[in-house]
């Protein structure tokens, strides 16, 4: 597989504190890469050694399959990036803040107006940003990571500070890069709904080690699915269920059972049927990824 | 690269207040002299007989101060241009070496510093004139007297640019400046080897082009230091 970041080993440490530890990142062409981890789990500090703002305590970090100790300025002419809070210079205009840093990328000056009409500031072009409001200057740091058209795509948090239309936009903005311009996308978030709804890949991490990296279908799959039973005489079917030896839970009148194959399910309820209970409803339990994200990060802890 | 760099760096400093800072500071020299020779140009006329060379002193006496304030202001001014809302990450994520973006910054400030050695020049030489100070204009005076502090005020630069640009915290350089200024304007009682000192252009072998010469080498030297410890830091 063609992977545009490839990381090895990859540690950051100030003093004592480990931000990053052993970090292996994987990203491959295409992809919509969530990084997903609660706060101060490390995510910042990987990604500013991505992009050669920091250098890592130990490991590597390979980007388009070239190292990025020896190939910095080439990487990194096909990269745009978001880094936490948008900077900007607060007393030029948007198209100035966007100029000073087109004059250094070296593209068309028409750039200008297509990046701003992505993310509809044309109207604030000529305004100065210090009056901007904080969703506009995420806007504007995300039309100055769009610039010079990377292949890959960096962004920290970038939804931060939005409203919801402005989220949506921003996401259905990243949604469609890869399709539409071939980009990879890297997006860093602590929030679970936000990388669920844009991500193709995932990659959790936290207290600085990655726990999780794989498709997103994947994560979803990793996440115990149970099958809740809705029958009648729920607490005597389920004392049934118990003597013949099975795992079972009872909640709120509701049965659960855990990881249970599909034959397993049948088995079960054709049993339950031929003791006389009705089974009114079979259904799987839909949990939410945060819950998932939670019992991994939980589970990290305790181990 | 570092063409582009500086064409985005003049951009930056546009409403900051730099220019005005870089033309009030030779106006503000020779502005002190129209005030001394307003008030008592026949007693000034009496002391020396060389009357051309003793304006030129007179310029002078305010000159190395205003060039070591006019350095903290501006580089001040200069880092806040990055420090405000740490667009240093932003500008360091592009495609350009650290050393290039610290030669940029150095390279803009001393411009607007010759700018301001060729404004006071300009100045010195038009109230000079409008003196009526007689005899042959002395360019040589003239030349020394408006370059060689700018050569020789080159650590100092050096120095505050360092402090500014590694600093997370701006009250460090902006003490080292104020520190700076007071022992420029103490200058004559103090030690030849300070760097503040340098400016005011004295030594015991009274060869003002000695600070020059030392002025550019230890600037040179600073600058190098700085940038090296500048490249070898995490961008903040
Ligand atoms: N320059 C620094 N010096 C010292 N410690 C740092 C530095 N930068 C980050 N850290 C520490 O490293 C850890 C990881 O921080 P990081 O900013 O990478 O987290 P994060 O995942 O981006 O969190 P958040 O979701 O809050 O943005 C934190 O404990 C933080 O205190
Ligand atoms: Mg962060």
């Amino acid at each position: 597989m063609e992977y545009i970041v490839k990381t090895e080993n990859l540690s950051k440490h100030f003093g004592q504190e480990k931000a990053v530890s052993g970090l292996e990142m994987k990203i491959p062409k295409g992809e919509i890469y969530g990084f997903l981890g609660p706060n101060g789990a490390g995510k910042t500090t990987t990604i500013r050694m991505l992009l050669g703002l920091m250098k890592p305590t130990s490991g590597r970090i390979e980007i388009f399959q070239n190292d990025l100790k020896q190939e910095r300025l080439n990487i990194l002419r096909r990269v745009g990036s978001l880094v936490e809070s948008p900077s900007y210079y607060p007393h030029l205009t948007a198209k100035e803040n966007l100029e000073a840093l087109r004059k250094i990328v070296g593209v068309p000056k028409q750039r200008i107006d297509e990046v701003l009409e992505i993310v509809r500031l044309t109207a604030a072009g000529d305004k100065k940003v210090k009056g901007f409001s904080l969703g506009m200057k995420q806007r504007l740091g995300i039309a100055a990571s769009l610039l010079n058209n990377p292949e890959l795509l960096i962004l920290d948090e970038p939804t931060n500070g939005l409203d919801p239309s402005g989220i949506i936009e921003i996401r259905n903005l990243i949604k469609s890069l890869p399709s539409e311009c071939g980009m990879t996308v890297l997006i860093s978030s602590h929030l679970l709904s936000e990388i669920d709804q844009m991500a193709t890949t995932v990659g959790i991490v936290t207290k600085g080690k990655m726990i999780f990296q794989d498709s997103i279908e994947a994560m979803r799959m990793f996440a115990q699915q149970s099958v809740l039973l809705k029958v009648s005489e729920s607490d005597k079917a389920w004392r049934t269920l118990l003597g013949r030896g099975m795992k079972a839970g009872l909640d709120n009148g509701i049965i659960s059972l855990p990881e249970q194959s599909d034959e397993n399910v049948a088995e079960t309820v054709r049993g339950l049927v031929a003791d006389g209970f009705s089974v009114y409803r079979v259904e799987e339990e839909r949990r939410s990824l945060e819950d998932i994200f939670l019992q991994m990060t939980r589970e990290e802890q305790a181990g | 690269m570092m063409g582009k760099l500086l064409s985005a760096e003049f951009m930056k400093i546009k409403r900051k207040g730099i220019w005005f800072l870089t033309v009030l500071g030779p106006i503000g020299v020779v502005a002190m002299q129209m005030v001394n020779y307003g008030v008592r140009k026949d007693y000034l006329f009496g002391q020396n007989d060389d009357r051309w060379g003793y304006y030129l002193d007179n310029i002078h006496s305010f000159t190395p101060l205003a060039i070591v304030l006019g350095i903290v202001i501006l580089t001040s001014f200069m880092s806040s241009i990055e420090n405000e809302t740490n667009a240093w990450k932003q500008l360091m994520a592009l495609p350009v070496s650290k050393m290039s973006v610290y030669l940029s910054k150095f390279t803009v400030l001393s411009l607007l510093l010759l700018i301001s050695s060729v404004l006071l020049l300009l100045f010195t030489l038009a109230f000079g004139i409008s003196l009526d100070l007689g005899g042959e204009i002395p360019y040589d005076g003239l030349l020394k007297y408006s370059f060689y502090p700018f050569f020789a005020a080159l650590p100092v630069l050096a120095l505050q640019l360092w402090a500014a640009a590694v600093s997370v915290n701006q009250g460090v350089p902006i003490t080292l400046g104020i520190v700076g200024v007071i022992l420029t304007y103490a200058g004559y009682a103090l030690p030849d080897w300070l760097i503040w000192k340098w400016p005011l252009l004295l030594n015991e072998w009274e060869e003002p082009i000695i600070n020059v010469l030392l002025g550019a080498g230890t600037g040179l030297f600073l600058y190098a230091a700085g940038m090296i410890d500048f490249v070898r830091r995490d961008v903040k």
